[in-house]
């Protein structure tokens, strides 16, 4: 099989949707052991080979952040260019979105997107695989990962035996669609305690910037 | 009332900038406008660095012209997204300064609407309203994914879709009228 990666984060190399693909290829790679090419859509280097590369390749995975609720920019302008050039018609393309916040709900609305976007195109859709809460990985000791990356290398190792996204596995990334009940309420008052954000403060003061915290540079005076 | 357009048509000059500045002037007669024809300006791609979280609070590391759009935005009553259709979707132009609107809101987190959401960095943010031109391709379903995503901006803008307007349907006269009800009830509120 001939697998292209789309990464479409803005933050490239060094960013939580290639750590995320680093451990899809390598179970891929256990079941087909030829390493598939990942291109960033956020490097110019690598923009001008993706039409050649989604050419000699019948199945693309784009992975991406969310952004906004949505697909980044530089995804969108990429979507723009398939739809103008007609790359991606009668391709297998299937879409990985991962996201900050912890549930996968805030993925959904852009899922439905992609979905059509598939029609549009007339590709085959593989479906979206939703990964929420993922910011911080980067820096998360290997104990708070296992979990998810080894979840990212059985869905390589699935994709390679069955050029699909194992349902299992996809659900099992999708976690849970939203918070409801007792477990509201609890987070309620987990979030007035400031605890959610302790990764925040921890940044702004590595960069000596927590004072200037609440700061609003862009308002005019107003009556 | 203080207005902002962010204009995402991707040709210089095409039907859809006309609508807009035709639209725009109606609306000068008796509100302050300010529209960004974006695709004319120097933006740069967001780069997901937070710096406008956590090393300048507030503030873009990106320098072009993204400040000015942004003082406008968060000084607005309304702020009207505005684009042609392609690919399903509002353009990229439009989608590039909207990534970089996070400037205007804080990484704290809260839980609202019981979602997680980040906290306010303004005390005020404006109203969003979406003007849209159909591709030949539109269909009422790519219209609704596209008014669902709107909507989920605005909660995560503390701010609400007052409405999602297509040229076809609307000429500027309606839009501008479905410009003065915000106005209207926002009045009324108070
Ligand atoms: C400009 C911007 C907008 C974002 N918008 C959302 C959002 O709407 N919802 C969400 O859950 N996470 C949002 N995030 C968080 C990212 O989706 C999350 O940090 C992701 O893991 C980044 O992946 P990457 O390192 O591969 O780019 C946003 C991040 C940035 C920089």
């Amino acid at each position: 099989m001939s697998l292209a990666i789309i990464n479409g984060s803005p933050r490239g190399l060094k960013s939580n949707s290639e750590l995320l693909m680093r451990n899809f290829i390598e179970g891929y790679c256990n079941i087909i052991p030829r390493i598939p090419e990942q291109l960033f859509l956020a490097k110019a280097s690598d923009l001008a080979g993706i039409p050649d590369k989604i050419k000699t390749s019948q199945n693309i995975i784009v992975i991406f952040p969310l952004y906004t609720d949505c697909m980044p920019g530089i995804v969108m302008q990429f979507f723009e260019d398939a739809y103008e050039s007609g790359i991606l018609n009668s391709k297998n393309v299937g879409f990985i979105v991962q996201s900050g916040f912890p549930e996968s709900k805030h993925s959904v609305f852009v899922e439905r997107y992609l979905e059509k976007l598939c029609r549009r195109l007339n590709c085959n859709y593989l479906g979206t695989v939703i990964k929420a809460g993922v910011e911080g990985i980067r820096i998360q000791p290997p104990s708070m990962t296992k979990k998810l990356f080894a979840a990212f290398s059985l869905l390589g190792e699935e994709f390679a035996k069955t050029g699909e996204f194992d349902r299992t596995i996809k659900d099992q990334l999708m976690g849970r669609y939203e918070f409801t009940g007792a477990t509201i309420g609890l987070l309620k008052i987990i979030s007035k305690t400031g605890a959610f954000n302790m990764y925040w403060n921890k940044k702004l003061k590595e960069n000596n910037a927590f004072k200037l915290r609440n700061s609003n540079p862009y308002s005019e005076f107003r009556n | 009332m203080k207005i902002t357009i962010l204009n995402g048509d991707n040709k210089s000059n095409g039907n859809f900038t006309g609508y807009i500045s035709e639209l725009s002037k109606i609306l000068a007669t008796e509100n302050t406008i300010e529209v960004f024809d974006l695709n004319k300006m120097n933006l740069k791609f967001c780069t997901g660095c937070w710096s406008c979280w956590w090393k300048t609070p507030g503030e873009c590391a990106m320098k072009d012209d993204a400040g000015i759009i942004f003082r406008s935005v968060i000084n607005s009553d309304l702020l009207i997204f505005a684009s042609p259709l392609t690919a399903g979707f509002t353009s990229s132009e439009l989608k590039k300064i909207t990534d970089r609107l996070i400037v205007l809101i804080h990484p704290y987190i809260e839980v609202r609407n019981d979602e997680f959401h980040h906290k306010k960095r303004y005390d005020k943010y404006p109203e969003i309203a979406v003007i849209v031109e159909k591709n030949s391709d539109t269909d009422d379903e790519d219209l609704e994914i596209i008014s669902d995503i709107y909507k989920r901006l605005a909660i995560n803008f503390h701010s609400s879709l007052k409405f999602f307007k297509t040229t076809d349907d609307d000429g500027v006269k309606e839009i501008s009228l479905a410009i003065t009800s915000t106005k209207t009830q926002k009045t009324q509120k108070v």
